[in-house]
């Protein structure tokens, strides 16, 4: 390890006075080396040991071949994937209903996480907050059983409650119109109260006196809530939000699944949903692969872009 | 405190309608699965059972929860939840804590080795040799260890750890302590509400867990929980026509089902409720401080 | 350096002490489970219960079988077979979900187990055998198995081989028909008609549940419902000459959406729909919405599978104690034609993985299974304990029959083939409606209209196994769209053109030159 340092030392001058503070930096700092080294052991032995997997997208891969022994096909799978005929329609729900469950479900969870610290009665935060969660507990197949019956246009609560104003019934789970509403209604059910949490976290972080402070100095809730709340939970905000639009290409496929019928495949069907009801991705280990590291490079790309507009018009970033 | 303006009065208000609405909304699936498990099978199946239960009995719960193989997988699921919630809080601080001091040469590049693993995998196959060639086939540490660290999380507290002020470690380093010293000492304690959260949420990743089970677990007696539930309420579609006969006979009855969803839930349930009170009570960094 | 090294250790420590927390948790809860990991065997109960029988060469055994509710060790039938062959096994389960997945990991790398039971997937097994996955049953079985050679026939043994050789035993099917229209008879009475025998007057019987609504809630009432995801309604499509997905044209099998008939099958269907006679939301019903419809009263008729009729009784009952309900017949269509889809082929494949270590003891330990009596008491226990003989027919007592036999099935590794269709009928006796309902379509109805899907011995095909998934869920897809109204038959041919480029004509010609071969 002293062979790079003096390897450094040795350069020109620049980036001797540079490389020279990052060697009192990493000098100073041998512990914090070793504090992440089970956490480097983890990623190296657990998470890029196995990388090497992703080559079964460029091939036809047996399971009994192995990889040394399968045939190397190129990009044939992912040809296989673009050019199986509704691809470009499966690819625009898949981006609209993700967008969507982007811009209208991502800030929800901060305003419920705002609206409860603004909540004196210790009994009332409690229970609100246990309730909102339950529903990311059960799966979709039970949600999406409920919803069936809550949507019927013959004697659904909704249908009910739309006949009793005056209106038509709305057949919403067969309808165009409609279908992706409901996938985006119902994720943001199941999920805001779950997601809210790392908020709900992020705001009992804050530090207590800044309230006080702002107190005494006449702001009022609303202003504090601007002021101090907000900015309090931004590098969460922005967090959360590089992250997420990191699965931008997966659109709920579990959801959908079990929401969906043929009626709605023109607006409801997305990559996910695509793949598993042709069977393409049945023991064909290559091909769901492949449509694998198609989202992943997509997703990380985003991911990469958010962190670099991040940086640039917000001064902050994941690294 | 001053009296309440009414402005705020309004305000309160608000807050109150808009949470007491999302909340029975949120209650309702809840509510009907929790009817259904105590109700008759009948009303069940003829769809007449909504938010509270029709011919009220304990008989299907009772059925559920003396069940060998739910008891014995209730204890799996428990060991794996308490072992694998406490060592990955303790590895993902150990891990977030020098992540988040930027200025120290090789973090940055560093953390994005650990987002792309968010991302990228190797896939079923090359994981499960791996933890083949680690004699980990059939046993509960395949269950925790390849999952230890989630990136998720990691960066949630590494975040979290950039926000507090510099100046807590700036004093204690000009006092000579190490940085494990105040990480444990000074950082780690003032990391209440973010530690629950992470708590919470790895508690209930290794309780929901029921996929690496089902690849990396064989015997019957080293199930956990969610594999069963999986399995049971998987075998319950029964909207497939093809399945064979002697199948869809032993198909379990709904009330069996939702009464398995229900005891396999309530015990993570139970966690968030004694987590809140770091949720609620805020931080008091000046007490530290001072 | 010292430092890291020691950090490390402290790593390797941690994860050793959370493998061997582990592994504690695994023995110390062992107790009454006779299997589980190999220390298990010393706990008390089993070795207390060490059977008689049990021979010190006897190795102990690892099976593999589809799942179950219950732990599959500790069922009555383990402790059974245990008794009877002098082999202790231990047996493992595949999850429910994904189960080709796993099966396919613990062949692949060779996990040794002695036997697995799994679904008659052909695919899946001629690719275990043709990647040499597979032991060859027929030297072992010419040594070690004449219990198996008596219970299982040449002509079941012959299907399965491949390449010349066998490498797994079948479990045969134990009846011809699963589905048909339910309906409510009590609602015919209320409405003065007869069952239908054939579509039209099936139509009108729609027709009058709808007008004279014996359901009397109006508008919510729905004369036929049946799942989303049934684009053929069994017993109908059969009118039109289409019971199975591949049918005899001129000589030719043909697929459903190919056949002459189609066109007539999607113009009656649509009109039912259009008329309001067919559920307007059967397109997002589940097996449990399309059951509740019927339970509830709301529907006059369903498409379901007999087995599901003990919960569906019980729960309509409790509705209506006056409702009535009947299978309906194989109903004539406008040519005459008339049939159910009759099931052919085999329910379970057993083999021996090539990673066995004792497959003369697993062919041994199959053999012992299939001996004429304990093969019976294995699939339905003791007389007078599980069963009792009424006019030559095996009636089940409860509940001791359903809390130790009724997952016997899984333990099975093929079947006595002659007499296992009567046993298994007891427990379709289990419940008097279900048996009732079970005869009609099984027993009474003529054999002719049982017509046997071409398809169900039929070997393992490349193309007709790769492209089938999808070709059913275009079809499926395409033919609900029809008849809901949101495709066009105009638009039929386009349809063919791309359901043919999709791998049907690739299919069409491999299944028929091997009909072609089956007719000499």
């Amino acid at each position: 390890m002293s062979k790079t340092g003096t390897a450094i030392a040795r350069g020109p001058a620049a980036l001797t006075k540079r490389g020279g503070r990052r060697w009192r930096l990493f000098r100073g700092n041998l512990d914090m080396y070793l504090l992440l080294l089970p956490g480097i052991v983890f990623l190296l032995l657990f998470k890029y040991t196995p990388m090497y997997g992703v080559v079964i997208a460029f091939q036809d891969f047996n399971i009994f071949s192995g990889i040394s022994g399968s045939e190397w096909v190129g990009m044939d799978q992912f040809q296989k994937l673009i050019h199986s005929g509704d691809f470009i329609q499966v690819l625009v729900n898949t981006l609209l209903i993700s967008l969507y469950k982007i811009v209208l479900l991502f800030p929800i969870p901060i305003v419920i996480a705002l609206l409860l610290n603004e909540v004196r009665k210790m009994f009332f935060k409690r229970t609100i907050q246990t309730i909102i969660y339950l529903p990311h507990f059960l799966s979709w197949v039970i949600i999406s059983g409920l919803f069936v019956t809550i949507l019927s246009p013959t004697g659904g609560l909704v249908n009910e409650m739309i006949q009793a104003f005056g209106g038509h019934p709305v057949s919403f789970l067969t309808d165009n119109h409609f279908f992706r509403s409901v996938v985006v209604f119902t994720a943001g059910w199941k999920e805001i109260g779950w997601n809210a949490i790392v908020f709900i976290a992020a705001v009992a972080g804050i530090d207590q006196e800044q309230y006080e402070a702002a107190a005494i100095d006449g702001a009022g809730r609303i202003r504090q809530m601007i002021s101090i709340t907000l900015p309090g939970i931004m590098a969460t905000i922005v967090l959360m939000f590089i992250l997420r639009i990191g699965s931008l290409l997966e659109a709920g496929t579990e959801q959908i699944l079990t929401m969906y019928n043929p009626l709605v495949y023109k607006s409801g069907d997305v990559i996910g949903t695509y793949v598993y009801r042709m069977g393409l991705g049945q023991q064909d280990y290559s091909f769901s692969t492949a449509v694998g590291l198609f989202n992943s490079a997509v997703g990380f790309l985003l991911i990469v872009m958010g962190n670099m507009l991040s940086r640039k018009f917000l001064q902050r970033s994941i690294w | 405190m001053r009296s309440k303006t009414i402005g705020d009065r309004a305000l309160d208000t608000f807050i109150y309608v808009v949470l007491v609405c999302m909340g029975l909304m949120t209650l309702l699936p809840f509510a009907n699965v929790l009817s259904k498990s105590v109700s008759q099978e009948w009303a069940i199946v003829s769809g007449k059972v909504g938010i509270y239960p029709i011919g009220f009995q304990l008989d299907t719960m009772r059925y559920v929860v003396t069940n060998h193989q739910f008891l014995h997988s209730l204890y799996i699921s428990g060991l794996v939840t308490v072992i694998g919630t406490l060592g990955s809080l303790l590895v993902t601080a150990m891990t977030a804590y020098p992540l988040s001091k930027r200025e120290l040469p090789g973090m940055g590049v560093l953390i994005v080795l650990f987002i792309f693993t968010m991302m990228f995998n190797g896939g079923i196959i090359p994981n499960y040799l791996l933890i083949r060639q680690l004699h980990l086939i059939d046993n509960l540490g395949a269950l925790i260890l390849p999952v230890l660290v989630s990136v998720f999380n990691m960066l949630v507290i590494k975040s979290y750890f950039e926000s507090l002020p510099v100046s807590l470690e700036e004093s204690a380093k000009l006092e000579g302590a190490r940085n494990y010293t105040i990480l444990f000492r000074i950082v780690l304690p003032l990391s209440g509400p973010v530690l629950a959260t992470i708590g919470l949420f790895y508690a209930v990743y290794y309780w929901n867990d029921y996929f690496n089970p089902m690849i990396y677990i064989n015997s019957t007696s080293l199930k956990p929980l969610q594999l069963y539930l999986q399995d049971i309420v998987m075998n319950a579609d029964t909207s497939s026509l093809n399945q064979s006969a002697d199948d869809l006979m032993n198909v379990p009855a709904e009330g069996v089902r939702a009464a398995t969803v229900i005891a396999s839930t309530i015990p993570i349930l139970l966690v968030y409720p004694f987590l809140q009170k770091y949720f609620i009570k805020g931080v008091l960094i000046g007490s530290v401080k001072g | 350096m010292r430092k890291s090294v020691k950090a490390l250790q402290v790593t390797a420590a941690a994860s050793l002490f959370a493998i061997a927390l582990a592994a504690c948790g695994s023995n110390g809860n062992d107790n009454g489970n006779a299997s589980g990991s190999a220390s298990a065997g010393a706990s008390g109960s089993a070795s207390a219960s060490a059977p008689a029988s049990s021979d010190a060469n006897k190795p102990t055994l690892k099976r593999l079988q589809l799942w179950q509710d219950q732990d599959p060790n500790t069922y009555p039938v383990a402790k059974f077979l245990e008794d009877k062959t002098g082999y202790k096994v231990q047996y493992d389960m595949l999850p429910q979900d994904k189960a080709a997945d796993k099966l396919n990991l613990l062949m692949a790398s060779g996990e040794a187990y002695d036997t697995v039971q799994y679904g008659a997937d052909m695919a899946l097994y001629s690719d275990y055998a043709q990647k040499g996955a597979l032991t060859d049953l027929t030297p072992l079985i010419d040594q070690y198995g004449p219990n198996i050679k008596q219970a299982i026939s040449q002509q079941s043994l012959d299907a399965l081989k491949i390449g010349g050789k066998l490498y797994a035993l079948p479990s045969t099917l134990t009846y011809k028909v699963g589905t048909s229209i339910l309906i409510r008879t009590d609602w015919l009475e209320k409405v003065g008609m007869q069952m239908p025998t054939t579509t039209d007057e099936l139509k009108a019987v729609l027709k009058a549940f709808k007008d004279k609504d014996p359901g009397g809630h109006g508008d919510q009432d729905v004369p036929l419902t049946v799942n989303g995801d049934t684009a053929f309604l069994d017993d109908i499509v059969g009118a039109f000459g289409m019971p199975n997905a591949w049918n005899d044209v001129d000589g030719q099998l043909v697929p459903r959406v190919l056949d002459p008939s189609y066109k007539d099958y999607v113009a009656y269907m649509s009109d039912l729909y259009k008329e309001g006679l067919l559920d307007n939301q059967f397109v997002v019903n589940k097996g449990a919405t399309t059951k509740e419809k019927f339970t509830s009263g709301k529907a006059g008729a369903m498409i379901i599978h007999w087995a599901d009729i003990p919960s569906v009784n019980d729960a309509l009952k409790k509705t209506d104690p006056n409702a009535k309900f009947e299978y309906i017949g194989a109903l004539k269509g406008p040519n005459g034609e008339a049939g159910f889809s009759g099931n052919a082929g085999f329910d379970r494949l057993t083999f021996i993985p090539k990673a066995s270590k004792h497959p003369e003891d697993a062919i041994k330990w199959i053999n012992a299974t299939l001996e004429p009596e304990t093969f019976k008491e294995l699939a339905i226990g003791e007389e007078g304990k599980h069963y009792t003989v009424e006019n030559g027919a095996y009636l089940p007592i409860l509940p001791i029959f359903n809390d130790e036999r009724n997952l016997a099935n899984n333990y099975m590794s093929g079947t006595d083939e002659a007499n296992y269709p009567q046993y298994w009928q007891a427990r379709v006796h289990k419940d008097p409606v279900m048996f009732e309902q079970f005869d009609i379509l099984n027993n009474k109805q003529p054999d002719d209209v049982k017509i046997s899907n071409p398809l169900g011995l039929a070997p393992y095909m490349p193309n007709y196994s790769k492209y089938n998934q999808q070709l059913e869920t275009m079809v499926g897809d395409y033919t609900v769209k029809l008849i809901a109204g949101a495709e066009q038959m105009s638009g039929l041919e386009a349809f063919q053109a791309k359901y043919k480029a999709a791998g049907e004509e690739a299919s069409a010609k491999e299944i028929n030159d091997w009909y072609a071969t089956t007719k000499k």
